[in-house]
């Protein structure tokens, strides 16, 4: 935790985003909440704080977390993708399949990549170059590769090698924290440098912000939103690798309905879904509570029948709290939203 | 312009109109095939997988003099194991005439209105691997009776515990991996567990909060993997702790396997015991590892299940046996009892590091 | 003008997709065009999805979108079946309209007033309201009680009683859109917001008011799914917002809000009726379906975005020739 708090000072001292305020105050809550919770764990459950149970959170964490950064940079562009749980599901089969064989994770993971990056990249050329709108791109696309799987695979693949578990099973450093961690860490603190330094990302936030203006502005549109497609599909293959290695068998439909999740701890750590704003540090936030919700409740005697409540509140209040404060900037973010979507279009093209 | 849409929609009738006309000149000639429809509760995991075999054996044996017999298999997949999906495909069958539908329902009462409607139409309804309501199905091909199964688990884990130093004298807490609440099956097997843990034998074993030691993460995989996880934490040695698990789901199960093996710091094994219903291939891997909890896993013979499911359906439709006959004789597998319209196929197979090789499934 | 015309011609393309997949599935398979099949089963299956994308229809042109309705569906059907367990049917439908009601003013209230992104309000509402549903029902089975099952079975001349419901509430919903002056004034809010609010629209009170339509569409629609499945689980809503979605931007209305009709809504529920009960005659494996829906939605975007590209064009130069 500490380390956690110790970035976000570091994050507010240096920012230089026009909007920084907010996200000051978004992920300075989401921290007080979150230390909040957790004091109230320590105090009412037992054994919440257990070296395994710690750890088990943090793994889900790490796949949750690498997926969710590969959709905020999606939607800091001001686009979105409902189609990551079937893109995730074939690319568990796609590892799988070559595991079978006996490939080590040397080999899984960059296959989990390039096949991520390739769908992905698809999606990316359907929105630029079809110029339809990204939620109804990847909802059709969704629909295509969730209907491919059951022709190449009957059912699942099961009985895997050792090789295949070695991520999960055995790659440990210090015989203690998972390699999934150490991914987690590895990827997130290069998204962060990368979101604070690279000219790439000064690019992202201004097609999020205005389309329009980006494009007077020099900037390629069609290529930078396809690249970060490619990008955040190579991540959504990393977040798989964790996800299939999991087990020695992988199904089908393995990460099926996890883009909501995704999708929402994009949102609960304070990016705007309309675009153009949002950070790395928010969407971690977001994510490790998220995934700690469900072992929570387990542990304070709830049942888990309540964890998609109690999910849709921490949402939806969170949402209306960043909301309430900056009403104003919100209405007039409405403004350049409906004109970005309308009008300036037909004026590029005279 | 609405003159025009006039136009346009006046032809599509037209065009529908004579469509309809030829398709059904072209029904005449129908084939005289008998159809055998079967719809598990999701595709694409082991168990139904097996029962599938099992099933299109019973259905090359039938047609060894030549073709007499059409089999029609589908499923919803697996993160969708909704009674929504099933009904879609059951009226789709429905609809093509097929002669025998057999189905494990995901919902017994939600889906009578559908199996009502086959048999009004003179389809024989089967149910395989989990029962719907009694009254809109013709028989009910059980894999083991709900106690038998109960027994198999409890007494599995039992010994497990045993092994383990755990008697009356210093009492084991156990959790349970069921699948949703509305699973038929689980719902049974749970109750029968539970009647088991009250018996003298097995009293030592306790179930200490339902609402927390029970878990109901359904059919999904991921869920099934996050809820796994969450448990092994629990597990070790004290009275805060959990010392046994069972997985009623072959989804459950591997999934407990899968999370000891990658848990950080692995609960002592020979402190703790953990059992389950799973196909013998899902947890050889953990069965076979000594470093493993899980040291054996409990079933019946699936494929069989799916063989018999067959050939009973076979059977009613050809009126060979009816509903209220005494036995069946279904091939291979000789003579099966018939009481209240279920037939069981036989004992829970209770297999463990000795004996897991001899599967295939 | 022109806006008419084009959206004309792509109804047209619609009914003409229409027209083919089903001439199509019949010749492959004379099953599917049994009476009983095509009244009894595929209009019977496609009420419920179709009454779902009348409201949301409205809410799409508006630039708004709602993810929420499968969620909201299943909580209106469980408080309402709980409710008829105790207090009998009257109560049982009272409760599930106001159930209806109150989860579309919920999220009326936070687009309009608290200017939160449609997307992402209905987003968690979604799992809001499947999580109550799940939690107040433990995970169990809520049952229908008399009321629902006359909804979901009665049959009316052969006919069920559903498809007259749903056949009066299209010509509603299209007289709404096309004929009044609410249907012009959620285009307008679709295309400008601002500009409709300044131009003395009451947008916020328009806005909630289309998603209270949508949350009571869905308390009706939940009952009828109610009594015809006689029970419901909580994860019966799962996609349904998804789904209905497509529909919607298969006939043709734009998701940036602003431009389209409930006519190609009607159509696209058709298109996606004849292709859900005809594959599944066909016996194409249920899980593998989605590829067909899935390409018919991008041959519909296809089509949808030539056209308008075509459209931008000729207003183009009908500028160039008047300036």
């Amino acid at each position: 935790m500490d380390d956690m708090k110790n970035k976000s000072k570091f994050e507010s001292t240096e920012n230089t985003g026009f909007n920084f305020k907010k996200f000051l105050v978004t992920e300075t809550y989401l921290a007080i909440f979150l230390i909040v919770v957790l004091v109230f764990l320590s105090i009412l459950t037992k054994g919440f704080f257990s070296l395994n149970n710690v750890m088990s959170i943090l793994n889900r964490f790490s796949y949750v977390l690498i997926a969710a950064i590969g959709m905020n940079l999606i939607i800091i562009t001001s686009n979105i993708d409902v189609s990551t749980g079937a893109l995730m599901s074939i690319v568990c089969i796609v590892i799988a399949a070559v595991g079978k064989t006996g490939a080590s994770i040397w080999i899984l993971l960059p296959v989990a990549m390039i096949t991520g990056a390739v769908l992905s990249g698809i999606n990316g050329i359907f929105i630029t170059k079809l110029r339809i709108p990204a939620i109804v791109a990847t909802l059709a696309t969704t629909q295509l590769f969730a209907g491919v799987l059951p022709f190449v695979v009957e059912g699942s693949i099961y009985d895997l090698p050792a090789k295949f578990t070695w991520l999960a099973f055995e790659a440990k450093l210090f015989g203690l924290i998972p390699s999934s961690l150490i991914l987690m860490f590895i990827i997130t603190t290069i998204a962060i440098l990368f979101m604070k330094y690279s000219k790439f990302s000064k690019k992202l936030y201004a097609i999020g912000n205005n389309s329009d203006g980006a494009r007077l502005a020099g900037i390629n549109i069609e290529r930078t939103v396809i690249i970060t497609y490619i990008i955040a599909g190579a991540l959504f293959g990393v977040s798989a690798t964790i996800i299939a290695t999991a087990s020695q068998r992988v199904t089908t439909t393995m990460a099926s309905g996890l883009e909501m999740t995704f999708i929402a701890a994009v949102v609960l750590g304070g990016t705007s879904i309309a675009g153009g704003s949002g950070k790395i540090l928010g969407t971690v936030f977001g994510a490790l509570i998220l995934s700690i919700i469900s072992p929570a409740i387990n542990y304070l005697g709830i049942s888990s029948d309540w964890s998609d409540a109690i999910m849709g509140i921490i949402i939806i209040v969170s949402v209306i709290l960043g909301a309430m404060k900056f009403i104003k900037r919100k209405k007039i973010t409405v403004v350049q939203r409906r004109q970005d979507n309308e009008k300036p279009k037909i004026q590029v093209d005279l | 312009m609405s003159k025009r849409r006039l136009i346009s929609s006046v032809l599509a009738v037209v065009m529908i109109v004579s469509v309809m006309m030829v398709a059904l000149v072209g029904c005449a000639s129908s084939s005289k095939t008998l159809k055998i429809a079967m719809l598990p509760k999701f595709k694409g995991e082991n168990y139904f997988d097996a029962c599938k075999t099992g099933a299109l054996e019973a259905i090359d044996e039938l047609n060894k003099d030549g073709k007499t017999v059409e089999f029609l298999y589908d499923g919803p997949p697996q993160d969708q194991a909704t009674n929504q999906k099933q009904v879609d495909i059951l009226e789709g069958w429905i609809a093509q005439k097929v002669n025998v539908i057999i189905v494990s329902p995901n919902d017994p009462t939600a889906i009578a209105p559908t199996l009502k409607k086959a048999q009004s139409k003179g389809i024989k309804v089967l149910t395989y691997d989990a029962d719907a309501q009694a009254d809109v199905r013709d028989m009910f091909v059980n894999q083991v009776a709900s106690e038998g199964i109960a027994e198999g688990l409890v007494a599995a884990l039992a010994k497990g515990l045993k092994d383990r130093g755990y008697d009356n004298s210093k009492t084991a807490n156990i959790a349970i991996v069921s699948s949703a609440k509305t699973d038929a099956n689980q719902q049974a097997w749970l109750a029968s567990i539970k009647l088991l843990l009250a018996k003298a034998d097995y009293s030592f074993m306790k179930i200490n909060n339902e609402e927390t030691d029970v878990y109901y993460p359904g059919p999904d995989e991921t869920a099934n993997q996050t809820q796994c996880g969450t448990l092994i934490g629990r597990m070790g040695e004290g009275a805060d702790k959990i010392q046994g698990a069972i997985g009623l789901t072959s989804m459950a199960t591997p999934a407990l396997g899968s999370q000891y093996q990658s848990a950080t710091q692995k609960p002592d094994p020979t402190k703790i015991y953990m059992t389950g219903l799973a196909t013998p291939n899902a947890i050889k891997a953990y069965i076979k590892d000594d470093t493993n909890p899980m040291k054996s896993g409990v079933l019946w013979n699936c494929m069989d299940l799916g063989y018999l499911a067959v050939q009973t359906g076979f059977q009613l439709n050809k009126g060979t046996i009816k509903t209220d006959s005494a036995k069946i004789t279904a091939s291979r597998l000789g003579d099966k009892d018939i009481k209240d319209k279920v037939i069981i196929l036989g004992d829970a197979l209770i297999f463990d590091s000795k004996n897991v090789d001899q599967f295939n499934y | 003008m022109k806006n008419q015309k084009f959206r004309l011609t792509f109804n047209m393309a619609l009914l003409f997709i229409l027209i083919l997949l089903f001439i199509t599935i019949a010749c492959l398979n004379s099953a599917f065009l049994s009476f009983d099949y095509i009244i009894g089963v595929m209009i019977r299956n496609i009420i419920e999805l179709g009454l779902l994308a009348l409201p949301v229809t409205l809410i799409i042109i508006t630039g708004g979108i709602d993810l929420s309705v499968g969620s909201t569906m299943v909580l209106a059907a469980m408080s309402g079946g709980l409710a008829a367990v105790k207090f009998g049917s009257t109560a049982g439908i009272i409760v599930t309209l106001l159930t209806g009601l109150l989860c579309g003013l919920f999220n009326g209230f936070v687009i309009a007033k608290l200017k939160i992104s449609p997307l992402v309000t209905t987003l968690a509402t979604m799992f809001l309201y499947m999580g109550i549903a799940r939690g107040m029902s433990l995970g169990d089975s809520v049952y229908s009680y008399p009321a629902t099952q006359f909804l979901g079975n009665t049959d009316i001349g052969g006919f069920p009683l559903q498809a007259f419901l749903y056949a009066a509430f299209a010509v509603v919903f299209y007289l709404i859109l096309s004929k009044t002056t609410l249907g012009r004034e959620l285009f307008a809010i679709g295309l400008n917001e601002n500009a409709a609010k300044y131009s003395g629209i009451k947008t916020e009170r328009k806005l909630i008011l289309i998603y209270v339509i949508s949350g009571l569409m869905c308390a009706l629609a939940s009952m009828i799914w109610l009594g015809r499945f006689t029970s419901i689980k909580y994860d019966a809503g799962t996609s349904i917002g998804l789904k209905v979605v497509t529909i919607i931007v298969l006939g043709g209305t734009s998701i940036l809000g602003g431009l389209g009709d409930i006519k190609g809504t009607i159509i696209a529920t058709f298109i996606i009726a004849v292709l859900n009960s005809g594959l599944t005659v066909l016996n194409i494996p249920i899980d593998s379906q989605t590829i067909v829906n899935g390409s018919v939605l991008v041959i519909s975007l296809i089509t949808y975005a030539i056209l308008t590209e075509r459209i931008k064009k000729s207003r183009i130069i009908k500028l160039d020739s008047t300036v």
